[in-house]
């Protein structure tokens, strides 16, 4: 196989392959605990981290569609509990694609009220088109840190605190316990997360994307690890942080966002950017 | 000699222009726990598929893509194969791989733009609004073109 370093599952080949590959798997269950653990069986190093009340399959994707409320989105998809669509992991598998989801959005208004509800979906067409002309920018440093750091002076692994959400932060804290029991996070606590993840804990982009996609329903090579490139600085000009009163404005309705669980956060830009990047010149 | 549909993980839906490219074909899903494995995907991501492949045409076999694709060869004189068209290097190193010996078709899903090729900076594309420049010209328009 020509896609990774890749350990067997025990018993794998305990039995014919031929008899193994043509034993048609089932697609009707009893319900949906039989169809876990049918997956289980099918995946035994997938881990046992839960599952997502998000369903899987078209119909589900068609609901979401009917209910998009693009105007809406344009004026508070930045919110954590603004009218985003929740129809990426559809999107994700084409279960859905771009072309109907702009098509449905067409039909309820006219172009102004659509533009940043269309422009988000230029955005993952735009990663889509990155990857087909760039697939080695996926895993590797586009460009360099502009953080006046080094790639060497990031740690290689996710420290073990961030993985089981018990960081200095409730925030953050709160967006991971979300991201492990639901699979989806709101686009800018994402950013928040990963933020947070390189910068304040300095991490490199590619731990913090492989924390992603081991949980996020919606998960894709491009938009995520080219989105954790933006954040970094490696696929942009300047690194994205963020202050406290950034994270009280846009997502107090949702995680906990007080001073006194989320001290890293505080101060002004200025004060942030000299204490995360000491090295860097300026701005 | 046979038609095989093979529906990825980036071409999950029965309107995929793959079925009307072949609608006497049998889909086939692959349930590669490995190669799963190699794309970090945890359990969420792996009940979510397998939901979606049971509203689907499709039969499911499970074990390595290249190995179950030369078993369908020998057992069921599979010969010719329709796929969706992917950016992810690993389907593409497997479609290789597999055109040794099969005839491997791919087809794009229906586009969000139509960009003008000749207009169209292949392989520079970098920052975001050089892209939307060109594409917002028709990402607003029915199907993605005038």
């Amino acid at each position: 196989m020509s896609h990774g370093e890749i350990i067997a599952p025990t018993g794998f080949h305990a039995r014919p392959r031929y008899l193994r590959h043509m034993e048609k798997q089932p697609t009707q269950f009893a319900d949906r605990a039989a169809l876990v653990a049918h997956v289980k069986a099918l995946s035994p190093l997938a881990g046992d981290d839960g599952v997502s009340d998000t369903r899987g399959g078209r119909a589900a994707a068609e609901r979401l569609l009917a209910a998009i409320d693009p105007t809406a989105y344009g004026h508070s998809r930045n919110y954590l509990d603004g009218a985003v669509t929740r129809l990426s992991p559809y999107i994700r598998h084409a279960i859905v694609n771009l072309n109907e989801v702009r098509n449905r959005a067409l039909e309820m208004g006219d172009g102004k009220a659509l533009e940043k509800f269309i422009q988000e979906l230029g955005w993952r067409d735009f990663w889509q088109r990155i990857y087909a002309q760039n697939p080695d920018w996926i895993w590797r440093d586009i460009e360099a840190y502009k953080t006046g750091f080094a790639p060497d002076d990031y740690a290689d692994t996710l420290p073990p605190d961030i993985a089981a959400g018990e960081t200095e932060s409730a925030a953050m804290n709160h967006f991971i316990a979300t991201l492990k029991t639901t699979g989806y996070l709101h686009n800018h606590a994402r950013m928040y997360l990963a933020a947070y993840i390189v910068h304040w804990r300095r991490v490199t982009w590619q731990a913090g994307a492989r924390f992603f996609l081991a949980h996020l329903l919606d998960g894709d090579p491009a938009s995520n690890n080219l989105s954790f490139q933006w954040v970094a600085s490696t696929f942009a000009n300047k690194p994205y942080f963020f202050n406290l009163e950034n994270l009280q404005k846009f997502a107090g309705m949702d995680a906990p966002c007080d001073y006194h669980t989320n001290k890293c956060f505080g101060g002004s830009y200025d004060d942030l950017a000299v204490k995360l990047f000491p090295h860097m010149e300026a701005l | 000699m046979s038609r095989f549909i093979w529906l990825h993980e980036d071409c999950l839906r029965a309107t995929h222009p793959v079925f009307a490219h072949a609608p006497q074909a049998r889909a086939v899903f692959i349930w590669d726990d490995a190669y799963m494995d190699a794309m970090h995907y945890g359990l969420k991501r792996r009940v979510f598929i397998y939901e979606t492949l049971c509203d689907l045409p499709v039969e499911i076999y499970a074990g390595d893509t290249i190995d179950t694709w030369r078993a369908l060869q020998n057992m069921a004189g599979a010969s010719d194969i329709i796929t969706g068209k992917t950016p992810n290097p690993a389907l593409k190193a497997i479609m290789q791989t597999l055109r040794e010996g099969l005839q491997i078709t791919t087809i794009a899903d229906a586009p969000f733009v139509h960009l003008d090729a000749a207009k169209d900076d292949a392989g520079q594309l970098r920052r975001f609004f050089k892209y939307w420049n060109k594409a917002k010209k028709n990402a607003f328009l029915y199907d993605g073109r005038p």
